[in-house]
């Protein structure tokens, strides 16, 4: 029996091997289990190879997992091509279409012999129980659900769903198709059982992904424009919003370019509404100066950059964390703007309402840098509780201060009132230029001056936000893990393990990456002897940002690589045991007699 | 909300501050034939919400009483299309130089067009670069010698009217500050119209233009449209004209649609109104998620 499988199928771009996939995710979700689908294409705009993976659990997932429990192979030519995101562990099973034409004991994997492997005809199955080659996803799911024992209810549940537009003849066809595979499995017992243990946790599941999460948390948190221009992998942010926006009198602007968006949404922020735009790196790119725009004339924004491989065009599909320098330091002038960064699909609801509090409290840009992994990702959860969570809408001004109003006044926090078109007495110009505290332009240094340090200054609440951090493990544990993004998720799991091997490790995760909140870091790294910082980058930003304000100890390193591929939690650990025993051998030798 | 009163004066819209323009400079023109036509209007002044880009001319905000937003060169478009979105019960005005909406906002203008908002976009075209001091416009003429072109420019000039006219805008006209009382009318129809209007001023440069471009020479050569006898419904003839952009100086209306499109704020108020009816409440958006 199993507590957590990772499966993972490949095929070529009709078998429909995503939806699947996709199928399988539904079925685990309302059968009560956890869950993280990711999927992979080739190149091809259609057509082309196609790979998912599904991670199931009776208890909740973190990230996507590690090497492969169980295999299914269409084609072999397309399963090897996703290479790095398909491992085949020794354990796992390989389950693999005949006419591929392998031999079952000559599989084209290198240095890893399955536990074991089926060959089965599953174009004959779909054939002979549909009529058609295409039913041979279908036949999956039967194999699937007949040999890991999730619902065989649910499974169906999902095909009958898929196809009931499609018309009676097609969903008994299927049903056929399910039902033949189940059949095979069951004349075809594993020799281990591979069985899913019972699902524990009880009532209904989410089922979605980031960006649609995303999208979702911004309607919550009373967004009522979005400007945007479609680009991979936060489109979705986009088209979910198309279809929901203007159901809360809200407008959604697909606009000419990113910078008619993101100017679009400062405009309905000028208005007073709350806006959003969302994009991916180069799309923040362009974005920049006006984000320039929003820091100085103190309007609140939320920004969402869906990190993915670059420069440029770089990965679009895949998944990268190299945009940290961007987010924090694309600013011309002296500008501290609020970065933010979900590590879930779960999180990015509270992280995605968060960006909009503080951008409203604080009449500021914020940007909330998620990534591909879980921007795409779908992921099962547990219902949110949104009753208790906040929503701030920024301070207007009082009767009394409309009477001789002035826009940027120098308060002791920093934020002034702030009014807009149609408020009466509210008038004020809002500019780029410097200003003075009526909006006035200036060219004076000393008022300049002034207004930075008003406009710094007021962000100085979100140094002391330790809730926007989590900590988990042993307070006083010598090793250390900091990560955030989608590779967080990967640390979290990788916590545990390395408590299950002995290790003394404790993580911290910031949600907010900037501002840094120097005094969490320094007390989290009190304790610390040696330490990674993971991140998924070449650079590894998140590390050289942290050693621009604190003294990171000489023992924490940074633990990065570029992007494509998630990390995995056995690779931490082992990092972990690597660094922890080098630290060993350099204290023994620091111990060595003095001759 | 929408109140109309007719007791506002012109000054009740000029502003405390002193315009940075140099003496004589054709903004100081645009501004005051705003002021009337916006007291002709009767909107108070908090419901009016006027966006520029950056140049001398973005500056036309911070002197009238307006909310005003004086943002990033070129971008005035934008912002002033998501404001009219979220807030369309505001009256929204956009401004700004030949450079700010013809080059480096170039991209924005037809896109403000085809969306067809209530929205007047006044474009003080003075064929130079004012604020960064001469350098070579998008509407100056092949030729010109300007301190980036010592020798000439080598391309053609931008035909606003044309272009706009094309893109299909529902309101193009032409004025200047050397016909004063035209130009308030102009921008007075233009903000009445309801729809995209967008309005050339050939507002000169004293400091940087071309002697040939200055209020003096536009008086005595200007042509009025309207005395010409042009139709202002008559979409090919006003294309016709147009192409005398850059040599003939024609003032008034070149195109009012006679019948105004739909805006699209109004197929928003539609859309949303259609929609908000069968919405789950904000509070419980993730209820879409669940899966049974
Ligand atoms: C992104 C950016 N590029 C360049 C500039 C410099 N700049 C400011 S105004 C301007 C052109 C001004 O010409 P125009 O728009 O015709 O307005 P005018 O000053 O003539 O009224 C330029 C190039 C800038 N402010 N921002
Ligand atoms: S430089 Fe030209 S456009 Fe600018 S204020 Fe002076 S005269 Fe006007």
């Amino acid at each position: 029996m199993s507590r957590s499988l990772v499966i993972g199928m490949a095929g070529s771009g009709g078998d429909g091997i995503v939806s699947a996939g996709e199928s399988l995710i539904g079925a685990c979700a309302s059968e009560g289990y956890y869950a993280i689908m990711t999927k992979s294409f080739g190149s091809q705009i259609r057509g082309g190879e196609s790979s998912c993976r599904v991670r199931l659990a009776v208890d909740p997932v973190l990230n996507s997992g590690g090497a492969l429990d169980v295999a299914v192979v269409l084609s072999w030519d397309d399963f090897l091509k996703f290479g790095a995101e398909l491992p085949v562990s020794g354990r796992a099973m390989v389950v693999y279409d005949t006419r591929t034409g392998v031999a079952a004991d000559d599989l084209p994997l290198v240095g890893v012999t399955p536990a074991e492997v089926f060959p089965v005809p599953i174009s004959d199955l779909a054939r002979e129980a549909a009529g058609t080659d295409r039913a041979k996803n279908t036949v999956i799911l039967g194999l699937l659900a007949g040999w890991l024992g999730i619902g065989q209810e649910a499974t169906l549940r999902g095909v009958r769903k898929k196809f009931a537009k499609k018309g009676a003849e097609l969903i008994e066809a299927n049903e056929r198709a399910f039902h033949a595979g189940v059949a095979y499995a069951e004349a075809h017992p594993t020799a281990e059982s591979r069985k899913m243990d019972p699902a524990t946790g009880s009532g209904a599941k989410l089922l979605t992904d980031g960006n649609d999460m995303c999208a979702a948390a911004a309607i919550f948190a009373g967004c009522k424009f979005y400007g945007g221009y479609p680009i991979t992998p936060s489109t979705e942010v986009m088209q979910f919003l198309s279809r929901e926006i203007w159901k809360y009198g809200g407008v959604l602007l697909q606009a000419e370019d990113e910078i008619a968006g993101i100017g679009a949404a400062l405009g309905a922020s000028f208005g007073g509404k709350k806006a959003m735009t969302a994009t991916s790196g180069p799309g923040l790119s362009l974005k920049s100066e006006v984000l320039g725009l929003a820091t100085i004339a103190e309007l609140p924004l939320v920004v969402v950059d869906v990190q993915r491989g670059g420069p440029s065009t770089g990965m679009p599909t895949k998944s990268e964390q190299a945009d940290l320098f961007q987010a924090v330091f694309s600013a011309h002038g002296d500008v501290v703007r609020p970065v933010l960064a979900p590590t879930t699909v779960g999180d990015t609801f509270t992280t995605t309402v968060e960006a909009f509090n503080i951008a409203e409290q604080y009449q500021t840009p914020v940007i909330l840098l998620s990534d591909q992994e879980i921007a795409q990702r779908k992921e099962v959860l547990d219902p949110i509780d949104t009753s208790e969570i906040q929503l701030i809408d920024r301070t207007l001004p009082t009767d009394a201060e409309l009477e001789n109003y002035q826009r940027f006044q120098l308060t002791p926090s920093g934020v002034s009132p702030i009014s807009h078109p149609g408020m009466e007495g509210g008038n004020y110009l809002g500019a780029g230029i410097e200003h003075d505290e009526h909006g006035a332009p200036t060219a004076s240094g000393r008022v300049h001056a002034v207004m930075n340090e008003k406009r710094i200054k007021k962000l100085g609440p979100l140094h002391k936000r330790d809730d926007l951090f989590r900590i988990e493990g042993n307070e006083n544990a010598p090793l250390a893990l900091v990560s955030w993004g989608s590779s967080a998720g990967v640390c979290r799991e990788a916590v545990q393990l390395a408590a299950d091997r002995g290790l003394d490790v404790k993580l911290l995760v910031p949600y907010l990456l900037y501002p840094v909140n120097e005094d969490i870091y320094r007390r989290f790294f009190a304790s610390v002897v040696g330490g990674l910082v993971v991140e998924q980058s070449h650079l590894g930003q998140l590390y050289r940002i942290l050693r621009m304000y604190i003294d990171v100890p000489g023992g924490v390193v940074s633990f990065c690589r570029s992007g494509a591929n998630p990390f995995r939690p056995k690779e931490i650990v082992a990092e972990l045991r690597d660094l922890a025993l080098g630290l060993q051998r350099t204290l023994g030798e620091s111990r060595q007699p003095q001759e | 909300m929408t109140t109309a009163t007719a007791t506002l004066a012109p000054k009740a819209f000029k502003s405390e501050l002193k315009p940075i323009w140099c003496p004589g400079c054709g903004d100081f023109g645009v501004v005051q034939a705003l002021y009337r036509a916006l007291s002709a209007i009767g909107r108070p002044a908090h419901e009016i919400a006027f966006i520029s880009g950056i140049g001398c001319s973005s500056r036309i905000p911070g002197y009238t009483t307006a909310y005003g937003f004086n943002s990033v060169h070129g971008r005035a478009l934008p912002i002033a299309q998501g404001l009219k979105m979220a807030r369309p019960e505001l009256l929204v005005l956009a401004a700004g130089g030949d450079g700010d909406g013809f080059s480096i906002g170039g991209g924005h203008l037809p896109h403000a067009v085809r969306r067809n908002q209530n929205i007047t976009y006044i474009v003080m075209d003075n064929q130079i670069y004012g604020l960064t001091k001469g350098q070579l416009s998008p509407t100056s003429p092949k030729g010109l010698k300007t301190v980036t072109s010592v020798d000439g420019s080598l391309e053609n000039p931008v035909n606003p009217l044309m272009y706009v006219l094309t893109y299909g805008a529902p309101f193009v006209a032409q004025g200047t500050p050397a016909d004063l009382p035209g130009l308030v009318e102009i921008i007075e129809a233009a903000i009445r119209y309801p729809g995209f209007a967008f309005v050339n001023v050939q507002s000169p440069c004293v400091t940087f233009g071309e002697p040939e471009q200055q209020i003096k020479t536009q008086k005595a050569t200007m042509e009025s449209l309207e005395g010409m006898g042009h139709d202002p419904g008559n979409l090919i003839e006003a294309l016709d004209l147009s192409r005398a952009y850059g040599t003939t100086l024609h003032t008034g209306l070149f195109y009012r649609s006679p019948e105004p499109p739909p805006t699209f704020d109004s197929l928003v108020h539609e859309r949303q109104q259609r929609m908000m009816a069968d919405a789950l409440p904000r509070e419980r958006i993730l209820e879409q998620f669940i899966q049974r």
